[in-house]
């Protein structure tokens, strides 16, 4: 389990973006090839969601700190 | 000889029936509810009754828990707004705080939060809470925009990045709020079970397998002190999330 440490608001927020991700595009994908019948939209969906979480985590916590400090950053 | 076969504890062993009468709000769960409720009013009113300057012990420690959520949790995630919600993160984390706390206490031995209702409870209130502060501030168009819109992306991105953004603030947050807390305390409640059925099961077999008893008895033990602590962080952790959430929404833009 994640320490009690303040750093839990940022490894859960990165967790939920990563979950987010790849539910929506990973849903999207899915209902595609279940409507389409086709079998490679579940994957694209996934890859997209993941890389979606990637850069949604790169651009809070990396670009965003780099520029100001995030009030949800500060500790 | 046939030995009856270990039955290992199960989600079963989390539904009670009703201590009186048949309704369901007088199950075990729903007491300890109630009692920790009585338990925290009193506690605190004890404690801030007769307020000195010199404290007394009672005040002290009422004081400490009081000073630990308004200035660690408050102050620090929130920033000078805080004041306005130190009022619920207090009551958020002391309610949590008692009932895991019940999970080692002797004769309740129930984390109320092993029940999905109740977390999910606390959640719809902070996920009110955090959704109206921020609409509040600065109106729904607004909140949606920044809340979907991060500033410095190409255009075309945004179709990509808006619906993950959109789910993450409106399903996944009050989802893993209300299921780590949950998750933390039913398989919590669920080991210690399993240590102290499976030792009990030992001590009722041939002679070599008794000596293990003592070992699972023991590990029963240790890992009730481990849970203690597992419990505090719960409760901590609710509540820093619950302030990150609130700090979020005030903020300005992300």
């Amino acid at each position: 389990m994640a320490g009690g440490t303040p750093d839990d608001g940022a490894f859960w927020t990165i967790t939920s973006y990563l979950i987010a991700g790849l539910g929506f595009w990973g849903g999207c994908g899915f209902a595609a090839d279940h409507f389409l019948k086709t079998g490679y939209w579940t994957l694209i969906g996934l890859l997209l969601g993941m890389g979606t979480g990637f850069y949604l985590i790169w651009i809070r916590f990396i670009r965003d700190d780099l520029n100001k400090p995030d009030p949800r950053l500060k500790k | 000889m046939a030995q009856p076969g270990f039955v290992p504890p199960s989600s079963s062993d989390f539904f009670y029936n009703p201590s009186f009468g048949s309704s369901i709000v007088a199950t075990k769960p729903v007491m300890l509810l109630l009692f920790s409720v009585i338990i925290i009013t009193a506690f605190f009113t004890l404690s801030a009754r007769k307020s000195a300057v010199v404290p007394s012990r009672l005040q002290f420690a009422g004081e400490a828990v009081y000073g630990f959520v308004r200035n660690g949790i408050g102050q620090d995630v929130i920033g000078e707004e805080f004041q306005r919600f130190t009022p619920f993160l207090f009551a958020i984390f002391t309610f949590i705080l008692t009932n895991n706390l019940f999970g080692v206490v002797p004769f309740m031995q129930f984390p109320t939060m092993s029940h999905i209702g109740f977390p999910v409870s606390i959640t719809i209130f902070v996920y009110i809470v955090y959704h109206w502060v921020a609409i509040k501030k600065k109106g729904l168009g607004r909140y949606l925009k920044e809340m979907c819109f991060m500033p410095g992306v190409p255009k075309p991105i945004y179709i990509i990045l808006a619906p993950v953004e959109f789910l993450t603030y409106f399903a996944v947050r009050p989802l893993t709020l209300a299921m780590r807390l949950f998750g933390n305390m039913f398989a919590g409640h669920l080991l210690l079970l399993l240590f102290t059925l499976g030792g009990e099961y030992m001590l009722k077999s041939a002679a070599f397998v008794k000596a293990f008893a003592v070992l699972s008895f023991g590990l029963a033990i240790g890992l009730s002190f481990f849970e203690m602590g597992i419990e505090a962080l719960q409760a901590y952790i609710f509540t820093l999330l619950a302030a990150l959430y609130i700090a979020g929404a005030l903020a300005d833009e992300h």
